[in-house]
Formats: structure tokens, C-alpha cells, sequence
């Protein structure tokens, strides 16, 4: 029975020997409007890539994008994202092809798959490279665009600083291969 | 045997489950924000924190009694008790304020301390802070036969608690009990009471109409003196930084110890009208 469970824990672990995993990516959300130009900052966001099943599986905490000013964060908490309800904006997909990475150059890569914010569901692509450095790490630069009102996030005509309906999603992220 | 199964489990559950991490808050104890849209709700403090470093200033007017009609413009006429207030946050749980009314010309400092916030999983069901404050008069009375108040005599203090609960995105509750003590209660003073210690209970709602705007009430009984009651309806509406109250009221009184002391008219006809004007300034622009 022992050596039943041990095999099986072996072998789960060597299929996923593909893993990289972080809880500590960068993403930035940009608004540009005519009247004012803004970011949201999160250095929380949690990210799996499995080349050899490949799965893609991001999700950030939105409680924690900081936009320096804070009311404008509760604001955007409560009024906008509805957090208490939402918490996560979330992303699960896979590669249209699975790169193979050598060495240090950039590979662009092509992710199709589910982007949810605010409760909305929606199937996006994704556009960015990967990269292998020399401890194994693979970094993982990537970005795409979120209309709010594809979300039902809607923005008022009227507010003091300007929010704009499109906002540029940057992600930056370092992951770790997942340990033995 | 409990090892061999959870040996099991941790081996297998890569399998079943790897297609997905497991979702969890960066925070568990998420504090609920925006219980009141500002620290002023009508005349009262609320449970409302400032960030870290930003400044709230409020701008806060009561004018006549309605019950003069047009002719005085529904009590516009009759001139304003206006109070400008200053609040300065330290830190995250204790901030520091000044402010001057113009009725009887008082200053007040008072500080305003948040022991623990709402959390949205419950672990803790309401919000609890503190303030206090001392006060002075400063009209003068040289006026008077007999001699003017000195300084000591002048001055008044106050207490509250505030506890507040957002019982859902349109409800919010506050319960404010609350003191005012005055070192000399004088007649010239423009108060009603003649007590120096004054004990009040506050009771302020809100109902959330719109994504940005609510009605507001605000109920304070008297529990040691047989003055009117208080009470205040009215609008909150935010717009970006600002926050806009315009509300009724029973009392023309905007600080702590005239609300208390001050004395109210009767609902409906002496009515007030009143209007703040909530603006938090943000200095610290660099992020955490």
C-alpha cells in the first residue's frame, strides 16, 4: 500500500515537472483618458503555466491594485469592481502553440482562453513572450486590452478625474519551476 | 495511516486539480469600506477612515428656519453658522482635527481613532471608533456688565463612540453614543441647556439610492436633559473627490458640544436648511 502511494506520488509530480508557478507577478492597469491619465498597480498576481499539459491559469486579487490615491482605490473597489462580490479578475486558457524555449531569447507566444472580471466571462487572446533564464525561471511578458463595458463595469459621464473605457493590461511575471 | 492518506490525497491532487490554483484573497480580513461616503455624515463623525497622510476638509453650513417663508428665502436670509474643519490622518487608524464655527465663535481640536473595521467575512460584524475634542469660545463679551469668561471658562470638551455596521451595498447603520461637558454653561452663550454634562445617543442611517448618491438621517435623543430632539434628513451625492451633503435639520448647532447643548426647533416648520461640502486631498502619491 505504501509503495502504491509513493508510486503514485512520483508519478503525479514527475508529470508536472513542467510546472512554473509565481504569487508574486506584476500587473499594471492603465487608463488613459482625455482629462487624466491613471494606473492600477498589483505585485499579487498568482500564475501556473504547465507546458507539457498546456494550461494557463492567472488570477489577481483586485483588493490589491493600488492606484496611489485611496480613495480613488475604494472607490474603484466599491463603485466600479464591486470586489466584495468579485474579488478576482481571472484568466485560464492555453498557448495556440506550445513554445519551446532555449536558451535566453524571447519566444512570442499566443494564449486564447476565459479572461473573468467582475462576475463576466469572456474569451480573449492574449499576445506576449516567454523566456527561460539561467536558474530555470521562466518570464512571462504579456498584455491585452479590457473595454469595461464588455465587463457591465460602466463608467460615469461625470466624474472628477476621468476613467477611461479601455484599459491596457500589462502583465510581468517571473515563475518559478514548481518544486519536487 | 492518517500520513499514508494525506500522502494519498497530495499525490493525486495534482492530478484532479492541477488545471487550476486555488483562488485566495491576499487579505482574508478584508476590511468593508465605504460604510458613509465621508467622516461627516450631516453633523455627525462617522466610523469613515482616511488613507494614510490625506487631508479631509469639510465646509459645513445651517442656515435660518424655514418657517419664514419666502420672504426670508426658506431661512437663507437669516445668515449661516458655517464651519470649516480640518482633519489631518497620521496613519491608517488615528487621525488629528481643527475647526471653527462661527456660532460663538468656537475652535475646536479633536481626534478621531478606529479601534477595528467591518471585515467582509464576518470576523468582525462592525466597525468601532472613538473621538474626542476640547473646544473654545472666543466671541467677545466685553460687552457684558459683569466680567467676561476667561479662558477656562470658555472651554468645552466632548466624547463619542461610533459603532457602524453596512448591513448590505444600500443600508449602513451607525450608533454614536455620545457627551458634550461645558466648564461654565453661561446664558449668553448661544445654547439652550444650562447643564454643564450633556449625554446623547446618535443614531445615523444611510440608504444607498444610486451608484453614488444616498439619503441620509441623522436622529440624536437627548438622554439627560429635556431639550428637543435632533433630527436631519437629506442628500449625500459624491462626485470624484467630492462629497456634497444637503440636508434638514433641527438645529443651526455644527460642532459636537452646540449639537448637544444647542437645542433643536420642531420638525417642519424650523427647519434648517444645511449643505457640507466633504473634499479629501490625497498628499501621499507615491504607492505603498
Amino acid at each position: 500500500m505504501k509503495q502504491l502511494t509513493l508510486f503514485f506520488f512520483f508519478i503525479t509530480n514527475i508529470s508536472i515537472a513542467q510546472t512554473f508557478l509565481t504569487e508574486s507577478g506584476n500587473v499594471n492597469f492603465l487608463s488613459t483618458a482625455p482629462l487624466n491619465e491613471f494606473n492600477g498597480i498589483s505585485d499579487k498576481l498568482n500564475g501556473l503555466i504547465d507546458l507539457s499539459k498546456n494550461v494557463l491559469d492567472f488570477y489577481v486579487d483586485l483588493n490589491t491594485v493600488d492606484t496611489g490615491i485611496g480613495l480613488r482605490d475604494k472607490h474603484m473597489r466599491d463603485n466600479y469592481l464591486n470586489t466584495d462580490k468579485y474579488p478576482f479578475a481571472e484568466f485560464t486558457g492555453k498557448f495556440n502553440a506550445i513554445p519551446v524555449l532555449t536558451g535566453s531569447s524571447k519566444i512570442p507566444v499566443t494564449a486564447i482562453g476565459k479572461f473573468k472580471i467582475h462576475g463576466v466571462e469572456r474569451q480573449i487572446e492574449v499576445k506576449g513572450t516567454l523566456s527561460k533564464n539561467s536558474k530555470g525561471e521562466i518570464l512571462l511578458d504579456a498584455g491585452f486590452d479590457v473595454l469595461l463595458s464588455d465587463y457591465k463595469i460602466p463608467v460615469p459621464k461625470l466624474v472628477f478625474y476621468e476613467l477611461a473605457e479601455k484599459q491596457t493590461v500589462a502583465i510581468v511575471a517571473t515563475l518559478k519551476p514548481k518544486k519536487q | 495511516m492518517i500520513k499514508l492518506v494525506l500522502l494519498t490525497l497530495f499525490g493525486i491532487l495534482p492530478f484532479s486539480l492541477f488545471a487550476q490554483l486555488e483562488r485566495s484573497l491576499a487579505n482574508p480580513n478584508q476590511p468593508v469600506e465605504l460604510i458613509f461616503h465621508a467622516p461627516r455624515h450631516i453633523n455627525l463623525l462617522t466610523v469613515e477612515p482616511l488613507s494614510e497622510k490625506s487631508m479631509h476638509f469639510a465646509i459645513m453650513h445651517t442656515f435660518g428656519t424655514l418657517d419664514g417663508g419666502v420672504q426670508n428665502l426658506f431661512g437663507l436670509d437669516n445668515g449661516a453658522n458655517i464651519q470649516f474643519s480640518f482633519e489631518f490622518a497620521l496613519n491608517e487608524k488615528f487621525s488629528l482635527a481643527a475647526s471653527r464655527s462661527s456660532r460663538d465663535k468656537v475652535y475646536n481640536v479633536f481626534g478621531r481613532y478606529h479601534i477595528f473595521q467591518q471585515t467582509q467575512n464576518g470576523s468582525k460584524p462592525f466597525s468601532l471608533s472613538l473621538a474626542g475634542g476640547a473646544g473654545v469660545n472666543t466671541s467677545n463679551y466685553n460687552f457684558l456688565p459683569e466680567s467676561a469668561p476667561n479662558f477656562r471658562e470658555r472651554s468645552s470638551y466632548f466624547g463619542q463612540v461610533m459603532l457602524a455596521r453596512k448591513f448590505s451595498q444600500k443600508i449602513s447603520f451607525q450608533l454614536t453614543p455620545m457627551m458634550a461637558y461645558f466648564t461654565d454653561p453661561r446664558p449668553i452663550y448661544q445654547i439652550e441647556g444650562t447643564e454643564q454634562l450633556y449625554i446623547a445617543l446618535g443614531f445615523s442611517g444611510k440608504l444607498k439610492i444610486t451608484e453614488r448618491s444616498s439619503l441620509s438621517l441623522q436622529y440624536i435623543p437627548n438622554l439627560n436633559t429635556n431639550l428637543r430632539n435632533n433630527f436631519g434628513i437629506g442628500w449625500d451625492a459624491e462626485a470624484g473627490g467630492h462629497v456634497f451633503q444637503m440636508y434638514f435639520v433641527t438645529s443651526q448647532a455644527l460642532n459636537e458640544q452646540y449639537l448637544l447643548a444647542g437645542g433643536n426647533g420642531t420638525i417642519g416648520d424650523e427647519f434648517r436648511l444645511g449643505f457640507n461640502v466633504n473634499r479629501i486631498f490625497a498628499t501621499r502619491q507615491k504607492r505603498k
